[in-house]
């Protein structure tokens, strides 16, 4: 019968604990790693000498590259982690698909779809470059409505329409990026690629400013939609019948999950893996409930990115690598070894 | 006064007509069994009465309140279902899953109150399920899974209640202990249920009244001796059915589809019953 017992409550706490443990020494080592080393105790320093206790021992040219280059970036990272990870979390509640991830209903091919746009210079000069996020969010959320629209706006159909018509309205955009990004030069079907498997080369603090509200808002939504999850495990018949207005309840936490990963996407692009293997990891250690797996997977995909990028910008400096590549290197096997250790009981034996 | 008041309810999928023109009344405090061949429209009918179908025409209505007029929330506060297949979300613990019968009162966004919880020590320990509160609900056995199904209901401190074949799958002892606890609650606590069952003669035995559908018509209706005794009762399942009464229970016995006079000179010899019945044929 030990397997049939639930997680206990210490072992919650304990897990909650390490998460949010995880956030501060991830944020402060991803700070700490970079070509320049700077030990994370003068960064505590530092930090510290702005709150006016004891003195800062970083050169300006430190406080530059701590401040100005890294900090946006493992902002950004914990903002776009966090979100990520609520967003495939929330899906997979209310989906009840162990398979759902941030990009079920089409916001991953949506954004490249206008990514793609903006990269290939589509309309010469009509759309540039410079407009990749803001053609990438509009793709996102259009590749959304479509779908919600296409499924018969979630009201009336099962959740197993939406999804196909995600399948359909993501094949349908994928088509058409790829048609634009194979027609043209090679250097551009480059760019493409690196947008496509996500950056956080470019980070700065305007483009965390332009994120924030949307993920603080979005995860807020999603974490307080914990409950409702909980209730939708039953079905959508026996929720109702148990007092659950389903359809708004699937409008609201679609809508946040979607909007919080357009704008996520938009800035840092298709950063894959996160949102389906964070929730699954934190489940293993927490249970089904989603009043639970919601607010660790936030602390947990927050650090987990910031590692992902702190192995991206690292292991072959002074280049970088895309870190949707790291996210599923470290991600896999750290899954296949939590997985294991919960089998064979090593992680809390009851 | 009528619990729930059914009228005039139809039911349409496309051409085909799962209800037609049904008009009910179900006392407050009883039992009412609906019964009736597969397809005759049992589960559409108690599902329009949980308010998880939407009827084409007519009304239902609970506590003379109109059903179609509620919102969801407010529907879970006044009936309460018991669905033919639960879906059993592993991972859950029984006090987890009993407390989803609570949801309605807290609300989504509001933690169980000391109140909602006490409700659910409560029904827990009412149907015995009290040493299984920490267990998987997918650890548990049919019985006792169904038993945690009627607790979730129960949690919802409704005074009506429907349930949609809730015996099927358990074995005889099972169903009886299950439908002897629904008894109890109907008795002691003033439950109004609703349900659906296919033993016809576990249906006598248990429910207050017997309604009887076939092709989604109502046919018959009234006292449970009645509907049963009724010939329209065979003619609806087109077959031959002997009632014997064992002890004061009607105890409904199907037989193989003989020639009248066969079935006349097997009841002449019927041993398998005490002299003193009288095994009835229709």
């Amino acid at each position: 019968m030990l397997e049939a017992l639930p997680p206990s409550r210490r072992r919650v706490s304990i897990v909650a604990a390490c998460s949010f443990a995880a956030v501060v020494v991830c944020a402060l080592g991803g700070l700490a790693v970079g070509p320049l080393s700077i030990s994370w105790t003068s960064i505590l320093g530092n930090v510290a000498s702005h709150v006016g206790i004891g003195h800062s021992h970083l050169t300006s040219l430190q406080v530059l590259i701590v401040w100005q280059l890294r900090a946006p970036r493992v902002v950004l990272a914990l903002l776009a982690g966090a979100m990520l990870s609520v967003a495939g979390g929330t899906y997979q509640g209310v989906f009840r698909n162990p398979l759902a991830d941030p990009y079920l209903l089409g916001v991953a091919a949506g954004a490249g779809l206008g990514a793609t746009i903006a990269i290939v210079n589509l309309g010469n000069g009509f759309s540039t470059p410079t407009w990749t996020p803001a053609l990438a969010f509009a793709g996102a959320l259009l590749a959304v409505l479509l779908t919600w629209v296409i499924g018969g706006r979630g009201m009336r159909s099962n959740s197993s329409t939406l999804i196909l018509a995600g399948v359909a309205v993501a094949s349908l955009f994928t088509a058409f990026q790829t048609y634009l990004q194979q027609s043209n030069t090679s250097a551009t079907i480059t760019r493409v690629y690196l947008w496509l498997l996500g950056s956080l080369a470019s980070a700065s603090w305007h483009q965390v400013l332009v994120v924030l509200p949307y993920v603080v808002v979005c995860c807020i939504v999603c974490v307080a939609s914990g409950r409702a999850l909980d209730v939708l495990s039953v079905g959508d018949v026996e929720s109702r019948s148990l007092g659950l207005p389903v359809s708004r309840v699937r409008l609201i936490v679609v809508l946040a999950s979607s909007l919080g990963t357009a704008a996520v996407v938009s800035v840092v692009g298709l950063i894959g893996f996160v949102g389906i293997i964070i929730p699954h990891i934190v489940r293993l250690l927490v249970g089904t409930s989603y009043r639970r797996i919601l607010p660790i997977s936030l602390f947990f995909g927050a650090a987990f990115l910031v590692i992902a990028d702190a192995v991206a910008r690292t292991v072959v400096s002074p280049s970088e690598l895309p870190i949707g590549v790291v996210t599923a290197l470290v991600g896999a096997p750290v899954f296949v070894l939590v997985l294991n250790l919960r089998r064979s009981r090593v992680i809390w034996p009851q | 006064m009528a619990a729930i008041s059914i009228r005039n309810l139809s039911v349409c999928i496309g051409d085909a007509v799962l209800i037609d023109d049904v008009t009910l009344d179900i006392a407050a405090g009883s039992w009412c069994t609906v019964i009736g061949p597969n397809g005759a429209g049992k589960t559409t009918l108690v599902e329009s009465a949980a308010g998880i179908r939407t009827p084409t025409q007519g009304f239902i209505f609970i506590d003379d309140e109109d059903l179609g007029s509620m919102n969801e929330r407010q529907r879970a506060k006044r009936i309460a279902l018991v669905p033919q297949h639960p879906t059993v979300p592993a991972g859950m613990t029984v006090r987890e899953y009993v407390g989803l019968g609570r949801t309605a009162h807290h609300g989504i966004l509001r933690a169980m109150s000391a109140r909602d919880r006490s409700l659910v020590e409560d029904v827990l320990a009412r149907l015995d399920l009290s040493h299984f509160a920490l267990r998987d609900v997918a650890s548990l056995s049919g019985g006792e899974r169904q038993r945690m199904v009627l607790a979730r209901a129960l949690a919802q401190s409704t005074m009506t209640i429907v349930l949609d074949e809730p015996i099927s799958g358990l074995d005889l002892r099972h169903q009886i202990d299950f439908l002897e606890l629904l008894r109890r609650e109907v008795d002691d606590c003033g439950l109004t249920v609703l349900s659906t069952l296919h033993d016809l003669t576990l249906a006598g035995q248990f429910a207050d009244r017997l309604v009887l559908l076939s092709d989604g018509k109502l046919v018959c209706e009234g006292p449970s001796h009645d509907v049963i005794r009724s010939p329209e009762l065979a003619a609806s399942y087109a077959m031959t059915l002997r009632v014997v009464d064992i002890d004061g229970a009607d105890v409904v016995v199907p037989v193989r589809n003989l020639s009248m006079e066969t079935l006349k000179d097997q009841s002449q010899s019927f041993d398998g019953v005490p002299q003193t019945l009288s095994p009835r044929l229709y």
